[in-house]
């Protein structure tokens, strides 16, 4: 029986534009928290 | 091996190289954003000074404008354009940030009316489109673009639809441009009547989050309005957004059994791929503020940073609309865009005035 070929090229890992505002957006909450900085508006 | 090497070396130097293709767009965002609120505070203190009576124009009109002058008499360069395209990016940043400024009892509350007016909203949108695409004799795919775009969240949706109903190139095209130039429209005409009608704060931002299809559009026509109606109506903006996977999984199955589009494997992967993941972000932070993660001040900060980014979308929205571009997408699919909204904007008006009734909004 054949053996199918080991294809070694990885399935890249892509994040949705939705994840990485969420991301950006808990790590500016929790420098907040931390009081890194304060935002004046 | 020298192979394996290379290759990552070959992506992360494509990958700086796509970052830093954002970045003269972004700033230039950022500049337009700006411009914007410096205008508004100039010739508040300007009239103020000459005893002038002067409308309060807000920063949001004002960015917007100021793009809109750059995108329509000059040519945006190229360069430009990649970091302008995040606009999109800076308004679910926005958005998620915003959550800091409802706590959930709110949101349970207004994002509930928000939701049953959505639920009569979409059914009756999608009605309406339909009877007008056959009226107008467009195509049954064209149709369902503008049926899924006019009744959920414009462009994203019309996106979503385009790839789960294997919809051409063209007619999306059509469908977005519509979109987008009445959403350009809405922006002007809703707070002039929404004053007209002396509609309140909430009011007037659930009329927008409802009546308007581009979330960034919507958002920005709540907050020309007032800052409490810009919060409002991205809460029933969002609301509307996180039906976005059950309409256009109806449109997949629909146009699958006519042998038309592809089938659906798996309804319930495709419902979580489609759902807008920043709703999430938005309640997750709703409820840190909630339960007391953060001080007063700490949440002044959240909500001036999602105003921030908001101001980088309203600038990306005057800087992407190009009237000279929309017009060359043809009248028909416009004019029945055109028509449906009208008549979508005054049942939407209706709704908030019986849920205004019921409610007390």
């Amino acid at each position: 029986m054949a053996t199918q070929p080991v294809s070694h090229q990885r399935k890249r890992f892509t994040l949705t534009q939705d994840t990485w505002a969420v991301i950006l957006a808990l790590v500016l909450a929790v420098a907040v928290h931390l009081g890194l900085f304060k935002v004046p508006w | 091996m020298a192979t394996s090497i290379a290759v990552p070396q070959v992506e992360s130097s494509k990958r700086s190289w796509n970052f830093l293709r954002l970045v003269p767009g972004v700033l230039l965002l950022a500049a337009v954003g700006y411009g914007g609120k410096v205008l508004e505070k100039f010739l508040n203190t300007y009239a103020k000074s000459h005893h002038w009576t002067f409308p309060n124009i807000e920063y949001v009109l004002w960015a917007i404008v100021i793009g809109l002058v750059i995108s329509n008499v000059a040519t945006v360069p190229k360069i430009f354009q990649a970091g302008i395209a995040t606009y999109e990016f800076w308004l679910k940043l926005g958005i998620v940030l915003l959550g800091s400024r409802f706590v959930l009892a709110d949101i349970l509350k207004l994002g509930g009316i928000s939701l049953a007016l959505v639920v009569v909203e979409i059914s009756l949108s999608l009605l309406l489109m339909h009877f007008l695409g056959r009226a107008f004799n467009l195509n049954p795919k064209l149709t369902s673009l503008l049926a899924v775009g006019s009744s959920i969240c414009g462009v994203s949706a019309i996106i979503a639809a385009k790839g789960a109903i294997d919809a051409d190139d063209e007619d999306s095209a059509f469908a977005i441009a519509s979109i987008l130039a009445l959403g350009a429209i809405a922006l002007f005409s809703f707070p002039l009547i929404g004053h007209a009608l002396h509609l309140g704060d909430t009011a007037f931002g659930l009329w927008s989050g409802l009546g308007v299809d581009n979330t960034a559009e919507a958002t920005a026509t709540g907050a020309i309005y007032s800052d409490a109606a810009g919060r409002v109506a991205v809460l029933a903006k969002t609301a509307r957004n996180a039906m976005i996977g059950f309409v256009v999984l109806a449109y997949a199955v629909y146009w699958a059994k006519r042998g038309q589009a592809s089938e659906v494997a798996h309804k319930g992967a495709f419902l979580w791929k489609k759902f807008p993941k920043f709703v999430l972000g938005f309640l997750l932070i709703s409820l840190l503020v909630s339960v007391h993660a953060f001080t007063k001040d700490q949440v002044a900060s959240l909500g001036n940073l999602s105003k921030w980014a908001f101001l980088l979308t309203f600038a990306g929205v005057g800087l992407r609309t190009n009237f000279r571009q929309m017009s060359k997408q043809g009248l028909s699919p416009f004019l029945v865009g055109a028509i449906g909204e009208v008549i979508i904007a005054a049942l939407t008006l209706g709704l908030v005035f019986g849920a205004n009734r019921i409610w007390g909004l």
